[in-house]
């Protein structure tokens, strides 16, 4: 495999994390433009702990998820009143005070001579973990989607929970769930601060596989593609923001003849399913369909007969 | 007595795993220099890579350079191209072909002997490249 393809399945992994954090929240019927802010909150906090604090990466990584994590909970508690269009503006105004706030931060400590740190807009630089300690690309591309994997596993057991049917139920009619007797506000802040983190270890690993950070890379753009990956891939299962993210940067940025065209193409395709398919690709019907349909081809175990 | 010995053993090599213990690697800098060529939005650049402990020049290297838009961060990355060494020691020479003009963050990708990343961000204009400025917004 050569690097540019290792690149771009890195890229596909990383990106994954903050499409499933906006994911999450669409399930609970809330449109959030402002999960880049936790992907950046999750880079800077993973890159300080191993560039400047010379953590190891994987409690870095979960210092990015927490912060992120507990980020996503001091927004989701004021906006708790708030739905749809107001909702949105709020993550958006959010995120763009996070991307502004790293541009006035300044944190630096001289390490061999040269200072190393977040430096407001001249960015993060010199996050070297995976160089200094010998960790070749492919080795992070496995660590990447075994992180992957694991968040995908847990997705799964979460939609056969009762958290995960009341997440859907909020999503459904939000006044009907609370009827129902489920606690709105409190699973509404639980999924802010698990979309958080799941961005936030997206972030950490996003630092350390560039090496460089920058405010500008955390702005509005990476937020509506976040939404749009789960829009075009599907809301019926976990694995729809990961089809959304294949399609954008596995293929359209892969294929050269239509690299060029990608942004046209990618609106374009957001703008015709949001019509003939508003729930996606792996929209819920076609999850179901699915599942029947396995359940349908599956041997079935014989059932003992009654005795002699 | 014996098994708690061993998973103390166990223990320390975990830890010492995780702790990762970094071992001396030369930290590469770079000057880059960029031209606009004949064409639109391509541009011949040279860098200079030395250690940045040393100063001594590093030769020998596999060097790929890919790019990408820090505004607009995947929606232009550039294919690496790999750069071949120049004349003068420690310098290697590539051809970029950008997608448009603005702020452009260079991945010059080391491999061989050292293996390192430096990134470096320039303003690629219409006949000029500079050092990119970023301001707040």
């Amino acid at each position: 495999m050569d690097d540019y393809t290792i690149g771009v399945l890195s890229n596909i992994g990383v990106v994954s994390f903050v499409a499933l954090s906006a994911y999450l929240l669409l399930l609970t019927g809330e449109i959030s433009f402002g999960q880049q802010a936790f992907f950046a909150i999750g880079a800077y906090a993973a890159g300080i702990a191993t560039a400047l604090w010379g953590w190891p990466l994987a409690p870095a990584l979960a210092w990015g998820a927490v912060s992120a994590g507990c980020a996503a909970v001091l927004v989701g508690l004021p906006t708790l009143r708030l739905h749809g269009l107001y909702f949105a503006i709020a993550t958006l105004a959010f995120a763009e005070m996070v991307r502004i706030l790293f541009e006035l931060f300044r944190y630096q400590v001289e390490i061999d001579g040269e200072p190393v740190g977040p430096d407001g807009t001249e960015g993060f630089r010199n996050i070297r973990y995976i160089f200094d300690h010998n960790i070749d690309a492919v080795q992070f591309l496995l660590l990447i989607y075994a992180l992957l994997a694991a968040a995908l596993l847990g997705f799964v057991l979460l939609e056969r929970s009762r958290t995960g049917v009341a997440f859907r139920m909020i999503g459904e009619d939000e006044t009907l769930a609370g009827l129902q007797g489920i606690s709105v506000a409190r699973h509404k802040v639980l999924a802010a601060g698990i979309a958080g983190a799941l961005a936030g270890v997206g972030g950490g690993l996003y630092a350390h596989l560039t090496t460089y950070v920058e405010p500008r890379i955390f702005d509005v753009m990476l937020g509506v593609h976040s939404l749009a990956y789960g829009l075009i891939g599907g809301l019926g299962t976990a694995f729809g923001p990961l089809l959304g993210v294949l399609i954008d940067i596995g293929l359209l940025e892969s294929i050269r003849v239509l690299a060029g065209y990608r942004m046209i193409i990618f609106g374009g395709i957001v703008a015709l399913l949001l019509i003939v398919r508003p729930r996606g690709l792996l929209d819920e019907r076609t999850v179901h369909g699915i599942g029947d349909l396995w359940r349908r081809t599956r041997p079935r175990r014989r059932q003992p007969g009654p005795g002699p | 007595m014996r098994s708690a010995r061993r998973a103390a053993a166990a223990f320390a090599m975990a830890a010492a795993c995780a702790a990762g213990v970094a071992e001396a690697q030369v930290r590469a800098k770079a000057d880059l220099h960029c031209e606009p060529a004949a064409e639109v939005l391509l541009y011949e650049c040279t860098a200079a890579l030395a250690d940045s402990r040393t100063g001594e020049p590093l030769t020998s290297l596999a060097v790929a350079v890919g790019a990408d838009m820090p505004s607009m961060a995947g929606a232009h990355s550039v294919r690496p191209v790999a750069a071949t060494e120049g004349p003068a020691k420690g310098t290697y020479r590539f051809r970029l072909a950008l997608e448009m003009h603005g702020d452009w963050a260079l991945l010059i990708n080391l491999s061989g002997a050292t293996r390192d990343r430096v990134v470096k961000v320039l303003r690629f204009e219409d006949g000029r490249v500079g050092e990119a400025t970023p301001t707040r917004r």
